[in-house]
């Protein structure tokens, strides 16, 4: 038995992120947990983006708070993120389509992000092997961007580690203890850790482990499948987005992106010949110049998607049992913030940016969802 | 330059001259050999600059399973030059760092569609053997092969094999080869050449890119042939242009007949080792020592002894420390090692060699299946993850086989039944009647196994099997 001020349980970017915070602010007696290594979840089989390219104000004033937070990490932690801010060129198609950004846009401006419509040859100057015939014009925020997760988590551990905050991987989380509606421990196959406080930040194992302390979160999983290139040199900042489609270059060459097959959810994690065809049909029909360049790795992931394709963030009818998780596609991005928020809620006992407090579990019994329509891949 | 003119064994039959543009100046090759092949034997080592450094890179493997000869060839980048034949007018660059993007957009032909009883990735011994099986019974497979000729390794084994008449004892495997592929050949089966199959997606497609289209190939039944790739082992300047596999200058001078260069160390005392070296001597190479780290010699004793006649030194507890060379390696620095491996100061000797050749041992290349979700454990005795597969060499997929050098390094005796038990066990699931044929081959191969030299694979299998 050992004995815990917080166990935080995933160790993707949002426990580390978590964890990151609370030890700089003096919280040490802290554990991660993770089933395997870190960021074997969803975190390292993300697409890399970041962007603040929203549809609603929780989105956009969280994800404008977090690209800070990136540039902050890209200097401040002990290893390079290889945060990037080559912008969003998200193109459109129709004229209507259009019409629909120049409202979020204006919603992204009002709260300080720094988009705007550019005519399909501005897309063309930014992203010169760009085919922009069928485009009809392209929302671009240049303050995008995107970092490398492997790099990310490689840079929280040692932070971690120079904190003297323990990572316990491999270490499977098989039980939560409760009295009186309270946390009183959290059993795994190796040790049994006595603790008031939890944090689930499991991705797509969140559900079952909210399960464990009673509690059901409304998440489902969904296979999202991206590929990677064989690397060439970096000519590509920008990521680029139309229709389902995404696609950048990482720092190391390799052209990262994906498409949505609009699948019923799933447990399974292969990588599937259909998704491969659309994304690359997808994929020349946008940058043609790419057409013989070699695949050279395919895998999958999971969304964890909420209701409202919103994070659920903070306390349960449990005390003592946070939740940071149903990022449904957009964990990686939110992380530093996400663990800021948190952290700061742990020691304070509010959220830090107010909009994060629409985004309890209790919105969805008081039936205050909140649409967002700007979700890809 | 580097042709080898006169060998005890072979004869090589070059084709035709053409020219293509490296760097912009004109190349003359031999029609049917391949763009790394022409470079090297025109003596141009260097290939590539490294993507940080800009240190000089040459070929490696020379036969498609790593990235060391990759160049720009008609404004593509990334191109494995190893197996890519040459052509009339081509254009080859080196690329400095990693590649430019690609020039222009290249138009590919529709995805071509295949449907077929059984697929086989591979063409070495046991890829043959598995499409003989199964011609023989009336069952026409389909082969998939990345090199530019079928026979895999097989082709530039000009040793005798040793073991039962079964097994082919003392025949040479370039006769083996040359036997498979004609009765390959004759019964129709088809195949494709200079082939990459890229994906294995949920147990039934196959996705290959055969020279300029796709192949989507949807099997009933999958044979995984792919081999294995050479080792390469940590020392300063091991990437100099002039460090190869020991694979790889076998390639070189037996199958397209160039020298790997004029004087040679060899690291490793393994049968590989020993045979290279021996076949360098035949090619009127000039072997300075074979060394070995282990206090023992690996490989069999027949083998030393041939090169030990000639003369050649082969030194056991002893290790490669550094490559030196600008553009090339020009020395070998080899160090001598204690029990613990563990090199002894002092002992450092330098070699005035131009070519270093590394018979380290061999992974399995199982990417291919790993990707495609069959269930893989990690076995050193087998060369590292292999595949788990049960008698029958069914992987944990339904209707996906395995065999050869892909199961854990063996050798051809070994891959050549192995490839007849997959077919068998195929054919045995399509309701033939080869019950006997399947029980004997097993029983073949664990009385092969059962020799001193099969325990440590008859150890390792016990790792993978499931019933």
């Amino acid at each position: 038995m050992k004995s815990k001020d917080v166990v935080i349980i995933g160790a993707g970017i949002t426990g580390l992120s978590v964890a990151y915070y609370l030890s700089r602010n003096g919280v040490r007696n802290i554990a991660v947990i993770d089933k395997s290594f870190p960021g074997s979840g969803s975190t390292g089989r993300c697409g890399t983006g970041i962007r603040q390219q929203f549809t609603t104000r929780e989105h956009i004033v969280l994800m404008r708070e977090s690209v800070k937070l990136w540039r902050e990490w890209e200097t401040s932690l002990p290893l390079s993120v290889h945060f990037r801010q080559g912008g969003y060129l998200w193109l459109l198609e129709t004229e209507k389509e259009v019409s629909n950004f120049e409202k979020y846009v204006k919603l992204q401006n009002l709260f300080g992000v720094e988009s705007r419509i550019i005519d399909k040859y501005e897309a063309k100057q930014i992203v010169p092997d760009l085919d922009i015939e069928s485009i009809a014009g392209a929302s671009w925020c240049p303050t995008d961007g995107n970092a490398y997760p492997f790099d990310t988590v490689e840079a929280l551990k040692l932070a971690l580690k120079n904190y003297g905050t323990e990572i316990n991987a491999f270490e499977e989380v098989v039980g939560i203890e409760t009295r009186g509606g309270a946390v009183k421990s959290v059993i795994t196959n190796k040790e049994t850790y006595s603790t008031n406080l939890v944090i689930d930040a499991a991705g797509f194992g969140a559900r079952k482990i909210a399960k464990m302390a009673g509690i059901d979160l409304p998440l489902k999983l969904y296979r999202h499948q991206i590929a990677v290139s064989e690397p060439v040199k970096v000519f590509l900042e920008p990521m680029i987005v139309k229709g389902e489609l995404y696609f950048t270059q990482t720092y190391r060459g390799r052209i990262i992106g994906g498409t949505d097959l609009n699948e019923p959810e799933t447990e399974s994690l292969q990588s599937t010949e259909r998704f491969l065809e659309k994304y690359a049909t997808e994929l020349l029909s946008v940058m043609p110049v790419l057409s013989s360049l070699n695949v050279m790795r395919q895998w999958a992931g999971f969304y964890v998607v909420s209701p409202d394709h919103h994070p659920i963030l903070g306390g349960t009818p449990v005390s003592g049992f946070l939740v940071a998780t149903g990022f449904s596609g957009h964990g990686f991005m939110l992380g530093p913030v996400i663990g800021k928020l948190m952290a700061m809620y742990v020691l304070h006992g509010i959220m830090y940016l107010p909009e994060a407090n629409n985004l309890g579990l209790d919105r969805f019994k008081k039936g205050k969802l909140i649409e967002e329509k700007a979700v890809i891949g | 330059m580097r042709e080898i003119s006169k060998h005890p064994v072979l004869s090589f039959e070059r084709g035709k001259r053409i020219k293509f543009l490296f760097e912009g100046s004109p190349v003359t090759a031999y029609q049917g050999e391949t763009v790394a092949m022409a470079l090297y034997r025109n003596g141009i080592d260097v290939f590539s600059e490294s993507p940080k450094l800009h240190r000089p890179r040459g070929m490696f493997c020379a036969i498609g399973k790593c990235s060391s000869c990759m160049m720009r060839v008609n404004g593509v980048p990334n191109v494995r030059t190893c197996i890519l034949p040459v052509r009339e007018g081509m254009t080859v660059e080196r690329q400095k760092g990693l590649g430019e993007k690609p020039s222009k957009a290249v138009k590919y032909p529709p995805p071509v569609i295949r449907e077929e009883k059984v697929a086989i990735v591979g063409s070495g011994p046991a890829g043959l053997s598995a499409a003989i099986t199964l011609a023989e019974n009336g069952v026409a497979p389909l082969i998939i092969e990345q090199n530019p000729r079928l026979g895999g390794q097989l082709i530039k084994q000009t040793h005798k094999f040793f073991g039962s008449e079964r097994e082919n004892a003392g025949k040479r495997g370039i006769d083996i080869a040359s036997e498979m592929i004609e009765s390959v050949k004759k019964a129709g089966v088809e195949f494709y050449l200079n082939s990459t199959a890229f994906g294995f997606y949920e147990g039934k497609t196959l996705g290959v890119f055969a020279e300029n289209k796709l192949l989507k190939i949807r099997s009933k039944y999958f044979i995984f042939a792919t081999g294995a790739a050479e080792k390469m082992i940590p020392f300063e300047g091991n990437d100099l242009p002039g460090v190869f596999g020991a694979g790889a200058a076998q390639t070189m001078m037996n199958v397209y007949g160039i020298k790997p260069g004029e004087n040679v160390l060899m690291v490793g005392a393994g049968n590989v080792g020993l045979i290279v070296s021996y076949q360098m001597l035949q090619a009127g190479i000039n072997v300075k020592a074979v060394i070995e780290a282990a206090p023992k010699i690996g490989g069999y004793f027949v083998h030393a002894a041939k090169i030990r006649r000639f003369g050649v030194p082969i030194y056991t507890s002893t290790t490669i420390k550094k490559a030196i060379g600008e553009r090339r390696v020009e020395k070998a620095v080899i160090v001598s090692l204690n029990k613990k491996f563990e090199e002894i100061p002092g002992t450092e000797k330098a070699l005035d060699v131009d070519t270093i050749c590394l018979a380290t041992g061999l992974i399995p290349s199982v990417s291919l299946l790993a990707q495609s979700g069959v269930r893989m454990k990690y076995v050193s005795a087998l060369g590292g993850y292999v595949p788990l597969r049960n008698k029958y060499l069914r992987t944990s997929l339904p209707n996906v086989y395995v065999a050869g050098d892909i199961t854990g390094i063996e050798e051809a005796s070994t891959a050549i039944l192995e490839g007849e038990i997959a077919a068998y066990s195929i054919l045995s699931d399509m309701g033939k009647d080869v019950e006997k044929e399947l029980s004997d081959a097993i029983s073949e191969l664990s009385e092969l196994r059962s020799g001193p030299f099969g325990a440590k694979i008859v150890f390792g299998m016990k790792e993978v099997q499931y019933e």
